[in-house]
């Protein structure tokens, strides 16, 4: 044996971090809404969300959050500009913020209103031209076990200048949840009954129903992309069982003079087929029609045709053409 | 006896040298960001307007954007995009770039893309973000390198 001196001794400390993990939750009950079933244009509008909380907490822990609500409604009402959403709780009254662009909803690393497009989507309607907009309240609230609430979020909102039929989206949420995927408790969303908007110029736009033919994006410019759709589903046509479709298509400039034509039953014009009797065709308008570089476009008219060109379909299943105005507003 | 001593204090002091000057080196490395190089030719490899992927519905196969060491580009088939015609290019910034400023020659005026650079499934990708008409309406280009050996 050696001496204890002849011996290195090591020490070795071990520290042990022990962390108190206490179970929190705090779903949000389901989430409904008010809205009336039809407004004037430009009419100043009260929709009215109804949640709760229902906070399960292992005491003595508590829950703090701030309350998240999102709207989606159609991009030409210009919600970012004039609705106001305010709050009524128990745990008090607000008027709610809306959430900077600059801010990113840390799952998706996106903003909160590009994030909630993401996750919601437009709901039951047919053609996008929404906007997800989100808020939050300026103040925390801190929830004990079994503080039951109902709170309301009103959000008072211009209904644009546009006939429309519309179904609008809400969105009621916890803001130290973030908008994650997988979560159902703390994020509740609800679209509207069909909601009406009358007494304007111009044509209806109808985001809820199906429609023979509808172009996407709803507002665009000829530099712009843009997306033909047919659905033959819709009513009966005498293009009901054919399995080949093609655009006839004139455009014409802000005069009202054409400047080009494109009739022809060839790939250039055949639709895809996306199955459930719909069609589309996306196309740039300034190469199909061959524009000059400062040479501009503001109106289309079409038909959809057989492989013949004999046999066409029109506005409303009728001998009129179809009509697409680039827009911005 | 005493060299049993001096041994591991001799080896534990160069593990601590050692040790500390990695340190360094991986600081350094921390701190410098990259320049960013985006000369090459670049091949769309997805579009989406609005957030939808439009990249199987488009042909896509012949548009190329070329960057040019001299600060020149040029462009190959025409495609819906924010220049059409060649001109000169920079970066708002060479290490923390936020956007693409092109200078068509045939323009008076710049026309700028929101620039991101990841790296998606090991490839390098340039990310151009845009309006083509309408604002409302916000156009994603994806590209790769076509050379990416160059």
């Amino acid at each position: 044996m050696k001496p204890v001196t002849r011996t290195l001794v090591y020490l070795y400390l071990v520290i042990g971090l022990f962390a108190t993990l206490f179970l929190v939750h705090c779903g949000l009950t389901a989430l409904t809404v008010t809205v009336p079933e039809k407004a004037q244009v430009n009419e100043r509008v009260t929709f009215v969300m109804h949640s709760g909380a229902e906070p399960r907490i292992e005491e003595p822990g508590t829950y703090t959050t701030q309350l998240v609500a999102g709207i989606m409604v159609p991009k030409s009402w210009n919600a970012r500009e004039n609705a106001v959403l305010t709050f009524k709780s128990p745990k008090g009254n607000g008027t709610m913020r809306m959430i900077p662009d600059a801010e990113a909803e840390p799952v998706s690393g996106v903003s909160w209103h590009q994030a909630a497009k993401r996750m919601f989507g437009i709901g039951p309607n047919l053609v996008d031209d929404f906007e997800w907009i989100v808020y939050r309240s300026t103040q925390s609230y801190t929830f004990k076990n079994n503080e039951d609430i109902s709170f309301d979020v009103n959000v008072e909102c211009n209904v644009g200048s546009e006939n429309m039929l519309v179904r609008l989206g809400f969105y009621v949420g916890s803001s130290i949840e973030s908008l994650r995927p997988e979560d159902t408790d703390y994020k509740k969303v609800a679209f509207s009954d069909v909601f009406e908007v009358t007494g304007g110029e111009g044509d209806l736009t109808d985001f809820v129903n199906p429609q023979l033919a509808v172009v996407q994006p709803v507002r665009s410019l000829d530099n712009d992309i843009i997306t033909l759709n047919f659905d033959s589903g819709v009513t009966h046509t005498v293009l009901d069982n054919e399995e080949a479709v093609y655009l006839s298509i004139r455009c014409f400039d802000e005069t009202g003079a054409q400047v080009a034509e494109v009739s022809e039953q060839t790939d250039r014009t055949r639709l895809t087929a996306i199955g459930g009797k719909r069609f589309r065709l996306d196309l740039w308008p300034r190469k199909y029609f061959n524009l000059e570089r400062d040479q501009h476009i503001s109106r289309l008219e079409y038909y959809y045709t057989d492989a013949t060109g004999t046999q066409r379909v029109g506005y409303g299943n009728t001998e009129e053409p179809f009509t697409y105005t680039f827009r911005c507003q | 006896m005493k060299t049993h001593v001096i041994i591991p204090v001799v080896f534990l002091a160069a593990a601590i040298l050692t040790l500390s000057s990695c340190e360094d080196e991986i600081s350094d490395v921390a701190t410098t960001e990259a320049v960013k190089d985006i000369t090459g030719s670049w091949k769309v490899v997805q579009l989406t307007r609005n957030g939808e992927d439009l990249s199987q519905r488009l042909d896509l196969t012949n548009f190329r954007i070329s960057f040019n060491a001299d600060g020149s580009y040029t462009l190959a088939e025409e495609l819906p995009f924010i220049a059409d015609a060649p001109g000169t290019y920079k970066l708002s910034d060479p290490q923390y770039p936020f956007a693409l400023i092109l200078q068509p020659e045939d323009a008076s005026e710049e026309v700028e893309a929101t620039f991101q650079f990841p790296v998606v499934k090991g490839k390098r990708q340039l990310s151009l973000s845009f309006s083509l008409g309408c604002e409302s309406n916000a156009y994603q280009f994806n590209f790769e390198r076509q050379n990416p050996d160059l």
